[in-house]
């Protein structure tokens, strides 16, 4: 396949997932806020920095009187002004896949194709003012459709692989920049009493499309080191750092044409290696300083995966 | 549907737009009425607004249909063009302008007679032109004959005398070719262009189809409609059939200049439907007269390259140095018979507005027959008679430059000032060689879906005829319509649409 077009495969993936988590992202905050500002005196806009400073985003820029938050929100979604908006994500996903748009299923293409215009309807943006939810939720079901219709109708060949790759390594890394902004939560220890709590870090699994699937494991209260346990080293919950890390050996395995297990490659060593420390995980290395410097070893490895896979396919 | 079952002649209802019977009835006013036909032949009514024999259960289902229905299906269409991407222009990557080619949901119908007509006519044109190109860059019979100036073929600014000896795979320049014809005011089809370089639209062709089917399928029942959807595969035998001889299992791919040109989506779109990769040139790199593209396992071996990139942007070492589209040493890869190209380079000749006049002549010189699709009368200001009558004649004449297209350089004389008239006729009169004129024809008209009824608009066909084993014409071709009232410009850029075009199935063949 001709670089070009798996570099753009690459990007199609990361740019799709990248809109959907950051959508799920501003859904989940915007809602938790409505819940915590009756019972925490915490400014308004603490969560909202919060999520900026987890996204590393810049604030918006000074605005014209428009409330703080509702012009956090816009930028966040709607304004072309900031290239990791969800609005400036979808564009790019998919000005990559209509560069290479006879490589991509045109069912796929489609799903794409509509979800820009959808997002890009005036009315529709202006209604974020009110509330994000509706624009956030039309983004998720958008990708969700994008990764059904891909998975459904392209072959599942080298280049699929490259759009998962994209895809797995975006979801590990934004899932592990959700639970390395908690940690501080993690270290006040139970400072807060129970049902705020158990509504904050509820929140850390909402926004990792989690709640209903830990719970359904644990049967019980969302306990913090549950959440990290179960967002970091469950092998079978699509959202956890393990299985997007497990996707991703799998398609370098697939792309490189090797029997599984047979190193090719940095990036495909570098993968190997992280997976294999937290499938072997300690229970002990879930807290405290252990568990921050995992987190951030793990976000490094992920990042570097990304650059080496660059140079591997790249013939430029 | 039988013809014994057909009802008598559908007649347009005659009333005056905007009765208040109409007015007042639910659902809107009838689709065609005070339907007005102009000087131009109208392809689905006679001078008596009966429809013609062909037209006539479309003409009867367009009447029971109501303005408002039609309106549905007509935003149905256009939201289909839209969710696909079908034909967009970007200007600016990020915001960029993005247009929808529109499509008239009112199908052209070809009966099958008049489409074997133009079959003919086109399969032979395509022999004769192909002939000629072999001729003027080998020995040069016809010019040496003097049947066509060689001043002009020498001297055009698409002449590759860099390929004059150079024997081009199964002796083929045009592979594809994209015929525009129009039809005169007594319903004559005539040639108005060929285009032998890169001619695009294809895609719309066959999308309109598909897009048709979808929102409109009760149009098709009364009428045996033959599919164009082979195409593509045809135009891969074609690929397949020029590659070089020295690989069983050829690589083809189709060389674009990228998502920034304006028929991106039809490069595409051609290179899904065949299978190929849609190579840029910055994918592709020549080795050693090989052609190469970059790929994730390494280089990979090309052997034809279907290009929709103009000769002088091919190949920065031959033609223009500054081209960033092209491959460094694609040309001399061509030459050495490493590679194949469709189509041929050197090709912009045949179509070139000063050689056109002479395509009849080529026609009975290499062929021995007579033209069956004639052209558009041609007037040469080089020859000194012709130059009085397009002098005395500018206010009626479209005049063309023969080294320009695309529309620019042309003087359309009733739409025309004094002015710009003068100005022509100093320039003709000094360089009457660059010019040829022809009378204005108007282009035949077509009820089109405007303003919540159908009004009378102009029209062309462009059929596609693919050259390789054997000559195939696509039954159908792209339609374009001039949307503005009384153009007679149906090109995209200036308010053009497009139709689906059936050609109707040989009668009995049901």
């Amino acid at each position: 396949m001709l670089s070009r077009v798996a570099d753009a495969l690459f990007w199609t993936g990361r740019y799709l997932e990248r809109s959907a988590c950051l959508a799920r992202a501003v859904d989940v905050t915007f809602s938790l806020d409505l819940d915590l500002h009756g019972v925490l005196s915490n400014p308004v806009e603490l969560e909202w920095n919060a999520l900026l400073s987890m996204l590393r985003q810049s604030p918006p820029p000074a605005g014209d009187g428009e409330h703080p938050v509702a012009a956090v929100q816009r930028w966040l979604l709607v304004d072309l002004g900031n290239p990791g908006s969800v609005m400036a994500c979808v564009n790019r996903a998919r000005n990559n896949a209509r560069s290479i748009r006879g490589s991509i299923s045109p069912q796929m293409w489609r799903e794409l194709n509509k979800l820009h215009w959808r997002l890009s309807d005036g009315a529709f943006q202006a209604a974020v003012a009110e509330s994000p939810h509706d624009f956030c939720e039309e983004t998720q079901v958008g990708v969700l459709l994008c990764h059904g219709v891909c998975d459904a109708t392209m072959s599942h060949d080298e280049g699929w692989h490259f759009i998962q790759l994209g895809t797995y390594l975006e979801r590990a890394d934004k899932v592990l920049r959700i639970l390395d902004s908690k940690f501080g939560l993690l270290e006040r220890g139970d400072g807060a009493d129970l049902p705020v709590r158990n509504l904050q870090w509820g929140a850390v699994l909402r926004q990792c499309r989690a709640y209903e699937a830990y719970q359904r494991l644990y049967i019980s209260r969302v306990e913090p080191e549950r959440v990290v346990e179960f967002l970091l080293v469950n092998p079978d919950f699509p959202n956890s750092v393990r299985f997007c890390l497990d996707r991703l050996l799998d398609s370098l395995t697939e792309i490189s044409g090797r029997l599984p297990g047979r190193c090719d490659s940095d990036a495909m060593r570098t993968l190997g290696g992280l997976v294999s420390e937290l499938t072997y995980l300690d229970s002990d290395d879930l807290d405290g300083e252990r568990l921050h410097s995992l987190l951030g070893d793990s976000l490094g490895r992920c990042s570097r995966v990304g650059h080496l896979l660059q140079q591997q396919y790249s013939l430029q | 549907m039988t013809p014994s079952s057909m009802a008598p002649q559908a007649r347009v209802s005659q009333n005056p737009a905007g009765t208040a019977s109409e007015v007042a009835s639910p659902g809107g006013s009838s689709l065609l009425g005070g339907y007005e036909l102009g000087a131009a032949y109208d392809e689905m009514f006679d001078s008596d607004l009966l429809a013609r024999g062909h037209y006539q259960q479309l003409a009867q289902l367009l009447d029971r249909t109501s303005s408002d229905e039609f309106r549905r299906r007509k935003a149905m269409t256009d939201l289909s063009m839209r969710q696909d991407g079908v034909g967009f222009t970007v200007y600016r990557a990020e915001e960029g302008i993005e247009r929808v080619w529109p499509m008239d949901p009112v199908p052209r119908i070809i009966p099958a007679d008049e489409w074997q007509q133009i079959e003919a006519g086109l399969v032979q044109r395509i022999t004769a032109l192909n002939l000629f190109l072999w001729d003027i860059y080998h020995e040069q019979h016809i010019l040496r004959d003097r049947v066509v100036p060689p001043r002009l073929v020498l001297q055009g600014n698409s002449f590759r005398r860099e390929f004059v000896g150079v024997d081009v795979p199964r002796k083929i320049y045009i592979h594809i070719c994209g015929t525009d014809l129009i039809r005169a005011a007594d319903g004559e089809y005539l040639v108005l262009e060929d285009n032998g370089r890169t001619p695009s639209g294809v895609s719309y062709m066959l999308h309109n189809r598909q897009v048709l089917k979808r929102v409109f399928p009760a149009l098709f029942n009364d009428y045996d409609v033959l599919p164009n959807d082979d195409y593509p595969a045809a135009l891969l035998d074609v690929l397949k059939y020029i590659a070089p001889e020295s690989t069983a299992t050829p690589t083809a791919v189709l060389l674009s200049p990228g998502m920034y040109n304006s028929a991106y989506f039809e490069h595409s779109f051609l290179a899904q439907r065949m299978g190929i990769e849609l190579v840029e040139g910055r994918d592709l790199l020549v080795d050693a007269n090989r052609v190469f593209m970059r790929t994730t396992r390494g280089l990979q071996r090309v052997d034809v390259i279907y290009r929709r990139i103009d000769d002088d942007f091919l190949d920065p070492l031959t033609f223009r140095p500054d081209s960033v589209l092209g491959v460094p040493g694609l040309v001399n890869a061509y030459r050495a018979g490493n590679v194949a190209l469709a189509n041929s380079i050197g090709t912009g000749i045949a179509d070139d507005k000063g050689i056109y006049p002479f395509v009849p002549d080529m026609i009975r010189y290499y062929l021995k027959q007579d033209p069956l699709l004639n052209n558009v009368k041609t007037f040469r200001p080089e020859v000194p008679e012709q130059l009085q009558h397009v002098l005395a004649n500018l206010d009626t004449l479209v005049v063309k430059r023969v080294n320009e297209s695309g529309g620019y350089g042309m003087l359309v004389g009733p739409a025309s000032t004094a002015e710009q008239r003068d100005e022509f006729r100093r320039a003709i009169r000094a360089n009457p060689r660059d010019f040829i004129a022809q009378p204005t024809i108007q282009l035949s008209t077509h009820p089109t879906f405007v303003d919540g009824r159908l009004e009378g608009r102009h029209l062309d066909l462009r059929p596609f005829v693919l050259c390789g084993e054997r000559v195939v014409v696509t039954p159908g071709g792209l339609t374009r319509v001039a949307l503005p009232k009384g153009s007679l410009v149906v090109n995209s850029s200036q308010g053009g649409g497009s139709k689906d075009t059936w050609i109707l199935a040989q009668a009995g063949r049901m």
